[in-house]
């Protein structure tokens, strides 16, 4: 079966800033795919050619064995994606919302209107049917946004920070949601800042930074990677507790801050602006 | 930390008024440098200097105005020179808004500013309104002509204009500030838009009705009797004793009472005038004050819903595999007929282009009315035709820009960019077939049927402008689109060199029916306007299919700069 997510020598420069740098990524059918990075990593930018929002510099993308250039219309009958502008209609309701998002899917009338009222159910959001998306909060917009990504019954589901703004209930129910598309056996790339939610819900991990992958596997691989990484290296007086689980923060950190040439996982930023009280 | 610890000085407050000016400056300058930036720096010079053509009119009439009223010895009737000037600066306020401040002015209540600053930003943040300008240059005219004609004069006469000009754009501010938060709901700026709807169609009707530039060899000139002006002066009179307390009436009184070398007089009228000046300001900075403390004017729910997960009532739907996106319904493809629908929606809930669409049929209604006889019957409906299309062909410019994000769903769901811009066309020519129907309807009710032949040419000519235009517009929405904030008045739908390239379509299109007209005028043969429009519709449709075919690969490549602009954040 090939993977659900392909990328090869993925590339996307800007005005000579290379943002994404030769990335190689593989999802397999059924993975719940986190990616992260710091900020400016590159990871809007390989989510929006993965998506084909933006066109990439070179390199190639397949989705479920398709080619996303070649056959753009029929990989996007299959994918769903939440936008990091979420691509939402401010003058229309969100049942009209979701009743357009899904004909442009090519779902049928009924079928549409159907799954637009049980999605508005699911999402909390049915009891003001009146309402324009414009009045709605920054969260609210965030689960019309999901809502609309899984009319269709995608394969596969690209979210760009999906959590973000948005409270504890409304995560839940996000959360509730993603984990049930998964055991039905669909594939999530999802790129979050909030690293909690990320170890919880994915069992695959990149780490991107300054444009290439710098840790690929499962978390567990991660874990381990660093585990390993931490004990040679650790300072006089760093004692390593093999038993103790790291957390994906602490991986992330250690991958990144590791990468800047810092000491891994000892980061005092502060040191360098001695002015702050 | 030792900064902190010092107290804030006016050096300090200086610098803030320097950053902000620097922030505007270097908005401006960055815009100029996005793809694009050119082609609308040359599209706002051609703009700009026709705004100074019109302004350069009204102050050297303003400035010609005063001297005779002056060197007449009729320094009172200055007051309706000042009245003018009033009335038309709040007409441009209308019409024109006031100039775009590319964000939010607000924001700057969270850096350590002083009120008085803050009020002192907001108040010469924009103040450079088409209005302002026109109106301060007109009082400064008046100054000149009533100087030339009465030098002795020319000090008093500078410094009262000066402040009723100073006066006249605290209004202004006043106003704006206070109309913001007045309109801060999405029922009160419908409301308010219906109301600028009104007063511009009064506007029209009067001119229409009044002014004897229209009214010259027709029977209803008489509207404009001795016995109507009699009647306006009457009312003058009757009213003056309340207007005399307002700027304009203190300006001149100002005027006459240095003329008459009534200095206590001169003192106390100019004072007047200036109390209203310092009222305006101090209403404008009350407002400023419940901005600095922090204010959400919004429609957005400060309530969370409370429902959370709620059990559902349906069952979940069967597993539904979506149909291949080109299915049909009544042969046209059901990707066109959503689109149409989502355009149906946004027109119903977008009260500016509705207004922009009705405000064509009324003049027309008006128009027509005033010049349905015989000899003109032949070409009212063709120039009413050509001038509805005026409100459509400029939409498609920006196909996209009051979507903003939503845009970026045509990029990820499975459709093709051509099929998602012919239904926005079709929509744009749904709207215009109205137009035209209404427009028929009222001009046969003035004056009569058209001409079979002269209404078939001129739907065939619309027909095929407006998929020219199509052409052009579709290319303009990915190359130069412009994000359009419904929340704001006077909000431009295009850019500047959109506007003219729209504008110079339908004169180009124009101008090729009037020749066709007048050759089969000459030739004695008026069956050929319908083969010409006929052909000129089949060309115009061809180069419009052939262009939808590159569309998509157009589109694509201009994906980045369409987000970019649609999808920023202010």
């Amino acid at each position: 079966m090939p993977p659900a997510i392909a990328a090869l020598a993925l590339t996307r420069t800007f005005d000579g800033f290379t943002a994404v740098d030769h990335i190689d990524l593989a999802v397999e059918p059924g993975q719940f795919f986190g990616f992260l990075g710091p900020n400016g990593a590159g990871k809007s930018t390989t989510i929006k050619m993965l998506t084909g929002l933006l066109a990439p510099s070179s390199g190639s993308i397949q989705i479920l064995g398709q080619d996303l250039f070649s056959n753009p219309i029929d990989v996007k009958r299959h994918i769903g994606v939440v936008p990091e502008g979420m691509a939402l209609f401010g003058k229309l309701t969100a049942r009209e919302y979701l009743l357009f998002v899904g004909r442009m899917y090519g779902l049928d009338k009924t079928t549409a209107a159907q799954r637009a009222a049980e999605l508005l159910e699911f999402m909390g959001l049915a009891n003001e049917p009146k309402k324009l998306i414009a009045d709605y909060s920054h969260g609210m917009g965030k689960k019309l946004a999901l809502a609309a990504a899984v009319i269709h019954g995608p394969k596969v589901l690209f979210l760009d920070e999906p959590f973000e703004g948005v409270d504890a209930i409304a995560a839940n129910t996000l959360k509730t949601m993603l984990q049930s598309m998964i055991a039905r056996g669909a594939t999530i790339f999802l790129t979050s800042h909030v690293l909690e939610i990320v170890e919880r819900l994915c069992s695959h991990i990149a780490i991107i930074h300054r444009g290439h992958i710098v840790a690929n596997g499962s978390l567990d691989e991660l874990r381990a990677g660093v585990q390993a990484r931490l004990t040679p290296t650790a300072e006089p007086g760093f004692t390593a507790d093999p038993t103790a689980r790291l957390t994906l923060e602490q991986i992330f950190l250690n991958v990144v801050g590791g990468q800047n040439g810092s000491q891994p996982g000892i980061t005092h930023p502060e040191q360098e602006l001695a002015w702050l009280s | 930390m030792a900064q902190l610890d010092t107290p804030w000085t006016p050096q300090q407050t200086r610098s803030q008024f320097a950053a902000v000016a620097w922030l505007r400056w270097r908005i401006t300058v960055n815009s100029l440098r996005r793809k694009g930036g050119a082609s609308e720096l040359v599209g706002r010079i051609f703009l700009y200097l026709i705004f100074a053509a019109i302004t350069l009119f009204f102050v050297v009439g303003a400035a010609a105005a005063a001297f005779y009223l002056a060197s007449e010895g009729h320094l009172p009737r200055i007051a309706w020179l000042l009245w003018g000037t009033f009335v038309l600066c709040q007409f441009l306020n209308i019409q024109l808004g006031q100039p775009g401040t590319t964000f939010d002015p607000t924001q700057l209540i969270r850096f350590p500013i002083r009120r008085r600053t803050y009020t002192s930003i907001r108040l010469f943040f924009g103040i450079l309104s088409p209005a302002n300008i026109v109106g301060t240059l007109i009082s400064l005219a008046i100054a000149v002509g009533t100087s030339i004609a009465v030098p002795s004069l020319w000090f008093y006469a500078l410094i009262t204009l000066s402040i009723f000009a100073a006066t006249n754009v605290f209004f202004t501010r006043m106003i704006f500030a206070w109309v913001d938060r007045w309109l801060s709901t999405r029922r009160a700026r419908e409301v308010f838009t219906g109301l600028i709807f009104a007063v511009s169609i009064a506007i029209q009707w009067a001119n229409f009705n009044f002014n004897p530039a229209y009214n010259h060899g027709h029977s209803t000139h008489e509207r404009i009797s001795p016995q109507h002006l009699h009647r306006v002066a009457s009312f003058y009179h009757q009213a003056r004793p309340i207007l005399a307390i307002f700027p304009p009436e203190l300006t001149s009184a100002s005027l006459l009472a240095a003329h008459h070398h009534d200095l206590p007089h001169f003192v106390a009228r100019t004072l007047g005038c200036a109390l209203f000046g310092a009222l305006f300001l101090a209403i404008f900075a009350l407002r400023m004050a419940t901005e600095f403390r922090g204010e959400l004017l919004s429609n957005a729910a400060s309530a969370a819903t409370t429902s959370g997960l709620k059990p559902s009532s349906t069952h979940a739907t069967q597993s539904f595999i979506p149909s291949a996106a080109s299915s049909t319904t009544f042969g046209i493809s059901t990707i066109i007929t959503a689109l149409l629908g989502k355009e149906l929606l946004y027109l119903r809930r977008h009260m500016g282009i509705l207004y922009g669409l009705l405000m064509p049929i009324l003049l027309v209604l008006f128009f027509a009315g005033r010049y349905a006889s015989a000899s003109h019957s032949e070409w009212i409906f063709p120039a009413a035709v050509g001038y509805t299309l005026l409100a459509v062909a400029p939409l498609s410019y920006n196909a996209f820009g009051f979507e903003a994000t939503g845009s970026q769903l045509y990029f990820l769901a499975p459709v093709r960019i051509s099929d998602v811009l012919l239904a926005k066309n079709l929509f744009s020519f749904l709207m215009a077939s109205v137009e035209v129907l209404a427009v028929f309807a009222i001009i046969t009710y003035m004056s009569g049927l058209p001409s079979l032949q002269t209404a078939i040419a001129a739907i065939l000519w619309a027909a095929g402008t407006l998929a020219i235009n199509s052409v052009f517009g579709n290319r303009r929405s990915f190359s130069t689109p412009k994000k359009i904030n419904p929340l704001r008045m006077a909000n431009k739908q295009t850019s500047q060199l959109s506007a003219l390239i729209s504008l110079g379509v339908l004169a180009l299109s124009a101008a090729i029916a009037a020749g066709a007209f007048l050759l089969c005028a000459l030739l004695h043969a008026q069956w050929l306007v319908i083969p010409i429009a006929a052909a000129f519709a089949t060309v115009g449709i061809l180069i419009y299919t052939r262009s939808l075919r590159s569309i998509d690969t157009f589109a694509l490549a201009h994906r980045e700069p369409l987000f970019a602009e649609l999808c920023k954040q202010t």
